[in-house]
């Protein structure tokens, strides 16, 4: 493979310093404490959103909060590339604060102790060198997106961005289970407040609530699972709990996996549910293609490379726990593969191209997912990485397509936005992120989605996963292109989206838009003076930046490629791997021999295969030849011949499929089956807790307040100023009284 | 310790009374008073039976049976009868029956006090308000009566709580009674009082003609008349100094205003003070409060207190 | 035990100095409940204000009764003296009352004790 292009070479010598240390047969290591600078990374975005809200309370309305926040989170990623350097061998323990400590016995798990520390290995640096990195992007891109808004609401994005930023933090390098929790709920929060930004449109609202509401399905195991931690663990910090599996560890090394007790298998299955409702997969994946509602930035940011990346750090982080479970890797791979292929089939037939983009994550989650499944956490981490930057890129460029024609995403509106003035560094990164997206050879996609495939043939028993896996990718080839066929290229035409009465665009035009004048305007609705509306320097900075840096990524994969790459190296000194290790060790030392769970099978180097072939090295060729045809398809059916806009080939291929378009464009009806299933029940069930809530315990309160007024309008008509009512009852009550006395005295 | 009265005839007779009493009151329509003065005797001839058949020896003497049920019965008209006057007569009926009883409980002073004061003069008095309270009489009906007066208000009730409170008290009277030990007889004889009005015994002695017109009774050292009200003896001193003891004359004895008086004069008198004095704070404000107002307008006012700083006698209007 | 025949010759005696039986003097203590029954249930059902303190004295009189009776069983003066004081208390207080009685004849030009109702609360 290549090697030593200049490029290669010096990222090669920057990245020396990362560990390379995994040679020994990894026993877990012991943490160290870390530096206190450590507490400073999350600690910026809070920084951030005090200045923000600062910001809102002070009536700023310009552009000063955006630049506050890309200059927060610019800081915090300068600390994690120093906290990268500083990376040792073993991880380290920052405690920022004493969170609490609960002690109610002096034996074993009569303790809870979760502090705000922070627990650094290599895994937390590769996570948060993207996190924080594509943050500060982002910020920047925002900070010219989100100008049409500047003001109080201006104030309000930025504020809940850092927010996100740093709960995102707390999730990533937090070192017990509750604060990742903690940042869990956080960036749950923050994509709610920010999916529902504008919070005047209803569907906004309704996607907001929906992902919130989703997400919390899923964090009622992810709680379970914590909780289960506890009870068998007796401990939630990860460096507790990694010395607790120890000698479940050595179990599963000697082959013995069946003497794991059944609940410390069930915890992982527990955690996984959490994981499928953070990063959308199925049943829990509704949320996301409804989430496209909010501005774009946060698309990109946090359901594109951030927060759906959650549940793939959850999953990596506790990896040992996975590891000692019959039940749990299976699952997770099978809920990958199917999610992949559901997710895309989604995305071939429908028009919103965010929403395309959406299905493509969640689709490329269940790859992520997959990977862990199938024991490659190292081909998982690296496409987290990969896709990070180019669904960023794809996103972000969508948004300038959107930002320019007034909100206008249907691809059946748009096309040849490439030839257009203004729109080429946005039409070349998009180009680069469909490239990276649908696997194009030597792109940096290309590589990490081929270390998942070539595994899942690798690792036995997951051989039909490989074919799904693989099925999905030439899909999703054809759906990307599809995409960039129909709106980048082909002839010039467009039609505004629905926010040109919204926005003003009178004083935001930029260089010389005259070309409407001989741009074919179809239609009845093509506003007599639009012209769209090209992206300024803030966009164009950050779509080339992430460009460039999903090429550059690419170089990654052949930093010590003996242990897959840089991100390899990084997550086998991780938690995420560790167990691993004495596998990789073999795999280095006979090259394309042992698998991963050598450990699994004892002494016996058993591996699957590709068609008879060793899948490690035919994966490179079938994937970019199944991409290949899948662009090629996209060519035919979406560009060849393509006059119009609205229509292309394709068009007169569907009917052939008879009803299936339909059903695909419809997401096969998976809403409407949850409305059925779910919310309508719900509804009822409600509907009936609240005649409940009105008439007993709103009845029980209003008696007792009525029962005063009874009493009082029962007591009050002897009080009528008629003289022998008064005393007829002193009579009464002298002679009731003496009544008494006499039957006390009788007895 | 035995029941003066079987406590369910006392009961019943109550109930009874209360049914007699509701029956009497006054409605708008006719009302059949005459029923109810029936079960009201019923009644209370129900109690004085029971109490006379179970104490045989205890049946008081034939006249206060006759003045009970006179009393009783005059004071149920009282309550029942439409015309406030007649109210007020029939009470004078009552008082008199009530002297009556009182004279057979030989409290004979009390009996003449009693006609005296509350017949002669506080029923006088009530009658005086009577007329002049009543409102004039229309051309159309000359003995109207209000509506206030005839129409009993909620006799039911009343009638309820008071027989209530009669059976519980009757109850309590009677458990009392029974137990109630009579105080020790009295040391000093009924002819007590008489110790201290040695000029009574003298002349009831010379009324019969025990000593001479001269002859006075003694007196011993510290000044007290030497009479001996238990031996019923005087000790006469005649004009020379003789001494001789004589034997009252069976006729004689204390009456019982001298008993009365005694005891009210040695054992009460500042009792008679305080009475006194409420007597005089009765009066002052009867008179205060039956004042006339009188509306004097403001020159007379400015005039009066003029005239009243200059000391001299206010003119013009007063009160 | 009473004679009826000496009764009748000495009335006012009543067998004086005798001592009362008890049971004697539970027929006057009967005589005066009753009254006070009556008396009370005439105050409570009269609207008529000068008959209610008609019957406030008639009250009165069925407890100087009591105190007779009381007197007699007793054999002292306590009782006859403490009487002479009720009916002092009786006049002052007949007086007052009927004082106040004209004052309020005088205001509302009725003795209906109702028409004061509105003194309620």
């Amino acid at each position: 493979m290549i090697e030593t292009s200049g490029m290669m070479a010096v990222l090669h010598a920057a990245i020396l310093a990362a560990p390379s240390s995994a040679k020994e047969a990894a026993a877990f290591v012991a943490p160290e404490t870390g530096a206190w600078w450590i507490a400073l990374i999350p600690l910026m975005p809070i920084v951030g959103t005090i200045l923000a809200t600062l910001c809102a309370i002070r009536g700023i309305k310009t552009k000063l909060p955006a630049f506050l926040t890309v200059g927060c989170l610019a800081t915090s990623f300068l600390l994690t590339v120093a906290m990268f350097l500083n990376l040792g061998d073993a991880p380290t323990i920052t405690t920022a604060w004493e969170w609490f400590t609960l002690t109610w016995g002096e034996g074993e798990g009569q303790t809870f102790t979760a502090n705000f520390g922070f627990y650094v290995d290599s895994l937390t640096a590769l996570w948060m060198l993207f996190v924080t990195g594509l943050a500060t992007l982002i910020a920047l891109y925002a900070s010219e997106y989100m100008s049409h808004d500047v003001g109080t609401g201006y104030c309000r994005f930025f504020a809940a961005f850092n927010l996100f930023v740093f709960s995102m933090a707390c999730l990533v390098m937090g070192d017990n289970l509750l604060l990742l929790f903690l940042g869990w709920e956080g960036v749950g929060l923050c994509s709610y407040l920010l999916i529902g930004y504008f919070y005047r449109k209803p569907a906004a609202v309704a996607a907001a609530k929906k992902a919130f509401i989703v997400n919390r399905i899923g964090d009622l195991g992810l709680v379970m699972g914590i909780l289960l931690t506890f009870v068998h663990f007796g401990t939630i910090e990860y460096a507790e709990i990694f010395a607790k599996a120890a000698p479940y560890i050595e179990l599963l090394q000697a082959g013995r996996i069946s003497e794991i007790p059944a609940i410390a298998q069930l915890i992982p299955v527990l955690l996984m549910i959490g994981a499928f409702g953070k990063s959308a997969q199925l049943p829990l994946y509704i949320w996301l293609p409804d989430a496209m509602e909010g501005p774009t930035p946060v698309s990109a940011l946090i359901h594109a490379a951030t927060m759906v990346t959650a549940g793939v750090y959850l999953i990596a982080r506790t990896y040992p726990l996975f590891l000692i479970s019959d039940i749990a890797l299976p699952i997770v791979g099978w809920v990958g593969a199917l999610t992949a292929l559901l997710a895309a089939t989604i995305g071939m037939a429908q028009f919103d191209i965010k929403r395309i983009m959406a299905y493509s994550t969640v689709s490329q989650l269940g790859y992520m997912f997959c990977g862990l499944a199938v024991l490659t956490s190292a081909g998982a981490a690296f496409h987290v990485l990969t896709h990070a930057f180019f669904k960023a890129t794809l996103f972000l460029a969508c948004g300038a397509v959107m930002h320019g024609f007034a909100g206008q995403l249907d691809l059946r509106k748009l096309s040849g936005v490439r030839k257009m003035k203004g729109w080429g560094i946005v039409s070349i990164a998009m180009l680069v992120g469909c490239l990276n997206l649908a696997g194009f050879p030597f792109t940096s996609g290309y590589f990490s989605k081929d270390m998942i495939l070539a595994e899942a043939y690798a690792t036995p028993g997951t051989a039909l996963i490989g074919w799904i896996l693989l099925l999905t990718a030439g899909l999703t080839a054809y759906y990307t292109f599809r995409v960039y066929f129909r709106v980048f290229e082909g002839p010039v035409e467009y039609h505004p989206g629905d926010d040109l009465h919204d926005h003003d665009h009178a004083d935001e035009h930029g260089s010389g838009e005259e070309q409407h004048h001989d741009v074919g305007e179809h239609g009845d609705h093509h506003h007599a003076g639009f012209h769209p509306h090209a992206p300024g320097w803030a966009i164009n900075a950050v779509l080339a930046t992430l460009a460039v840096c999903s090429i550059a990524a690419a170089g990654l994969y052949f930093v010590n490629k003996k242990e897959h790459g840089w991100v390899g190296s990084m997550v086998h000194d991780s938690s995420a791997n560790y167990v691993g290790t004495a596998a990789f060790l073999d795999h280095a030392a006979h090259a394309g021999g042992v698998t991963g769970d050598a450990a699994h099978e004892g002494a016996t180097h058993a591996h699957g295969t590709f068609l008879g072939y060793d899948p490690h090295k035919v994966m490179y060729y079938v994937s970019a030849v199944v991409g290949a045809i899948g662009i090629g398809i996209a060519f035919f059916l979406h560009l060849l011949g393509r006059k119009h806009a609205e229509t292309a080939r394709a068009d007169k291929v569907l009917p052939a499929l008879g009803p299936i378009p339909k059903w695909a464009r419809n997401k096969w009806y998976v809403d409407e089956l949850y409305n059925f299933l779910i919310v309508r029940p719900l509804w009822v069930i409600s509907h009936i807790f609240h005649l409940i809530d009105k008439l007993f315990v709103d009845g029980l309160v209003n008696l007792f307040g009525l029962l005063p007024r009874f009493g009082g309008s029962a007591i009050r008509p002897s009080q009528s100023g008629v003289l022998h009512g008064y005393a007829i009852g002193m009579a009464g009550g002298v002679a009731i009284l003496m009544l008494v006395v006499l039957v006390m005295v009788l007895r | 310790m035995e029941l003066l009265i079987n406590p369910v005839v006392l009961y019943l007779a109550c109930a009874l009374g209360a049914v007699a009493v509701w029956i009497a009151a006054p409605r708008a329509r006719i009302s059949p008073q005459i029923i109810g003065f029936g079960v009201g005797a019923l009644a209370l001839g129900l109690v004085l039976a029971a109490l006379g058949i179970t104490t045989p020896s205890g049946i008081p003497n034939l006249y206060f049976y006759v003045f009970a049920i006179i009393a009783l019965g005059a004071s149920l008209r009282v309550i029942t009868h439409p015309r406030p006057v007649y109210a007020a007569l029939y009470f004078i009926l009552t008082i008199l029956a009530s002297c009556g009883l009182y004279l057979i409980l030989s409290a004979t002073f009390m009996a003449f006090a009693l006609v005296i004061i509350y017949a002669g003069a506080i029923l006088i008095t009530y009658l005086f308000v009577i007329m002049l309270a009543t409102q004039a009489p229309t051309e159309d009906d000359v003995d109207a009566l209000s509506a206030y007066d005839t129409t009993a208000r909620e006799p039911a009730v009343a009638a309820f709580v008071g027989f209530l409170l009669v059976a519980v008290l009757g109850a309590m009277l009677f458990k009392g009674t029974a137990s109630l030990q009579p105080l020790p007889l009295p040391t000093a004889s009924a002819d007590a009082p008489l110790a201290i009005l040695p000029g009574r015994v003298a002349d009831a002695l010379r009324d019969a003609d025990l000593i001479d017109d001269d002859e006075v009774v003694a007196t011993d050292e510290d000044g007290s008349a030497m009479v001996d009200a238990d031996l019923r003896q005087a000790i006469i001193e005649t004009t020379e100094g003789d001494r001789r003891t004589v034997a009252w004359p069976d006729e004689l004895s204390a009456t019982n205003v001298e008993g009365v008086a005694l005891s009210l004069l040695f054992r009460h008198p500042g009792t008679i003070e305080i009475a006194g004095v409420i007597l005089l704070m009765a009066m002052l404000g009867a008179t205060v409060l039956s004042r006339r107002q009188v509306e004097i307008d403001e020159d007379q006012k400015r005039q009066q207190a003029a005239a009243l700083a200059r000391g001299n006698t206010p003119a013009g209007g007063g009160s | 035990m009473n004679d009826l025949s000496s009764g009748m010759l000495t009335l006012a005696q009543s067998g004086f100095p005798e001592p009362m039986l008890q049971a004697t003097l539970a027929h006057y203590l009967v005589v005066s409940l009753a009254m006070f029954a009556i008396g009370l249930i005439g105050f409570l059902t009269r609207r008529n204000l000068i008959v209610m303190f008609l019957c406030t004295e008639l009250m009165f009189q069925a407890a100087g009764l009591a105190l007779i009776a009381f007197g007699r069983y007793h054999m002292n003066y306590d009782g006859q003296t403490f009487v002479i004081f009720v009916l002092t208390i009786a006049a002052a207080e007949a007086a007052l009352a009927l004082a106040l009685v004209v004052l309020l004849f005088r205001k509302k030009d009725s003795l209906d004790a109702d028409a004061w109702s509105a003194l309620k609360g």
